[in-house]
């Protein structure tokens, strides 16, 4: 490629700053501009709801690379940039500020956007999302005066921030539309285990039930539910799902649910490319969405290598999340929207175990892991291998997961 | 320690003994305690290896993840480390581990007490 090439990657988040990366240590000789609206030089999010709350981690320690990086790896940073439109014939991209950039091909890594509830006196001050490093830093400061919070959401973001804020000395109160919190994702067992665990910990866990309203003088005193209740609190979280950021738009550019891409990440214009929160990817041939670090890193990874040469890494990865909440780790593997059956693995008192989600033939789909860290690889390539396992093996836990494989009947 | 310990093969006990080589087959990882410090040792190809036992990029245990080789994988981010140097083969951990001196010695293994 010559050194007249440009590639702009639109969003620094974890996809942008590792395709931005991946371009230069596969060596890639052209431009490299990566831009994003915040101002901030990039930063990881993951502990925004866990170690920077809890005090555990400064805001140095949560950047994504020393900024001397960025320089070295002739990476021309542009924050603060809020483009909207992408001209794909001239191939310029527009910002909010009437500043444009030329590009060769386009990297799309803008994320995803927080769902947003609308509840009468939500204007009240104390009442947050957390997405951003702006929005940790203005709860953290509103925390120290606070000791009663509610939580909107008993999601894997409600229940980490409900941990954090626990741990803390605040009380806790989490409010949950549904009686089975992810149970989509994990089903119904492993979501009220996920519910119990918060009962455990003091966490006041109010299901099947939703905030109507708020009320407080500036700042909100009170939630008060459908179902009557009325919570004291002096701040309210709201974690109640993510939107794709699909913000960059055209209209040959495909964009329901997710900027739509192949398994190299291209998108319905050419040069034009996706990766990570914000895209709608085939998963062994469904078109899925997913929302986790893992992907982010893994995904922008491999579109990289497709921007530099075209069409040779097709994107294979599992989808993979872990979770740290009251002491525990959780970690899951695969994505099932059904499944046949579940195989626990382990007991659930013992908060150790392995829940399986198989599909008709008896292959893995899925599997929530619950401090079980060692089994983690295991089941991923079980995941991967999608071999036939014998429930019965499965659940036995004196048949090591490794030995798996001759286990299998066929 | 349950395990009856062999002989120290390193008079000014600067290595502490780990397991039984019976205990350590070809890609098994054991965990043990080094003063505060934790430390996996393993067996790639055929020798024995030490290195921190805590991943350099978050908070995981080591022993937990597999050794293929001589290549050591995070159970929590799957970053890899080469045992024999401690050194990062893939992302997203950027800080090599700390190694620890292994000998094995009349069906025994030893870790050295300090590092490098």
């Amino acid at each position: 490629m010559s050194d007249e090439n440009t590639t702009v990657i639109v969003g620094a988040g974890i996809a942008g700053v590792h395709a931005a990366e991946s371009l230069r240590t596969e060596g890639y000789q052209g431009r490299v501009v990566l831009m994003d609206r915040d101002r901030q030089m990039p930063y990881d999010r993951p502990p925004l709801s866990k170690e920077w709350l809890t005090g555990k981690m400064d805001e140095a320690s949560m950047l994504l690379r020393d900024p001397a990086i960025y320089e070295k790896l002739d990476i021309d940073l542009q924050l603060g940039v809020d483009v909207t439109d992408v001209d794909p014939v001239r191939k310029t991209i527009a910002a909010k500020d009437g500043s444009s950039y030329d590009w060769d091909k386009l990297l799309l890594a803008t994320g995803s956007s927080l769902r947003t509830l609308s509840i009468a006196g939500d204007d009240l001050q104390g009442i947050f999302y957390l997405r951003r490093m702006a929005d940790a830093i203005a709860i953290k400061q509103h925390m120290q005066h606070v000791n009663e919070v509610v939580i909107i959401g008993a999601g894997f973001i409600g229940a980490e921030l409900a941990s954090s804020l626990k741990q803390l000395g605040m009380d806790v109160t989490i409010v949950e539309r549904s009686l089975y919190p992810m149970e989509a994702i994990v089903g119904r067992d492993i979501s009220a285990f996920l519910l119990n665990l918060h009962d455990c910990h003091g966490v006041n866990v109010i299901f099947d039930d939703s905030v109507v309203q708020f009320n407080g003088e500036s700042t909100v005193e009170e939630a008060v539910t459908a179902g009557g209740q009325r919570i004291p609190c002096r701040a309210v979280m709201i974690g109640v799902g993510a939107t794709p950021n699909t913000v960059v738009s055209h209209p040959d550019l495909e964009a329901d649910g997710g900027y739509a891409v192949n398994e190299f990440g291209e998108t319905s214009i050419p040069d034009i490319f996706a990766a990570g929160d914000c895209t709608l990817w085939p998963y062994r041939g469904t078109p899925i969405r997913v929302e986790h670090w893992d992907h982010a890193v893994n995904h922008a990874k491999t579109v990289a290598q497709n921007i530099l040469q075209p069409q040779s890494s097709p994107y294979t990865y599992i989808p993979y999340f872990w979770s740290d909440q009251h002491g525990s780790r959780f970690q899951y593997f695969g994505h099932a929207k059904q499944w046949t059956k579940t195989v626990l693995r382990g007991s659930l008192e013992s908060h150790a175990f392995t829940n399986f989600y198989l599909d008709e033939h008896n292959r893995v789909q899925a599997a929530f892991i619950a401090n079980q860290p060692k089994n983690a690889l295991p089941v991923r390539r079980m995941i991967k291998q999608q071999q036939v396992i014998d429930p019965e093996a499965l659940a036995d836990e004196s048949v090591a997961l490794k030995k798996m494989k001759h286990k299998t009947r066929i | 320690m349950q395990h009856t310990e062999g002989s120290n093969p390193v008079s000014d006990n600067a290595y502490i003994y780990v397991c039984s080589s019976s205990e350590l087959e070809e890609d098994d990882l054991f965990e043990c305690e080094i003063g505060t410090e934790t430390v996996v040792v393993g067996r790639g190809e055929g020798n024995v290896y030490a290195v921190q036992g805590i991943c350099s990029h978050a908070y995981a245990e080591l022993a937990d993840g597999e050794l293929d080789g001589t290549c050591l994988t995070c159970p929590l981010h799957f970053a890899c480390f080469d045992i024999r140097d401690g050194s990062v083969l893939e992302g997203p951990a950027d800080t090599p581990l700390q190694v620890y001196k292994a000998i094995e010695a009349d069906g025994s293994i030893w870790v050295s007490r300090e590092r490098g």
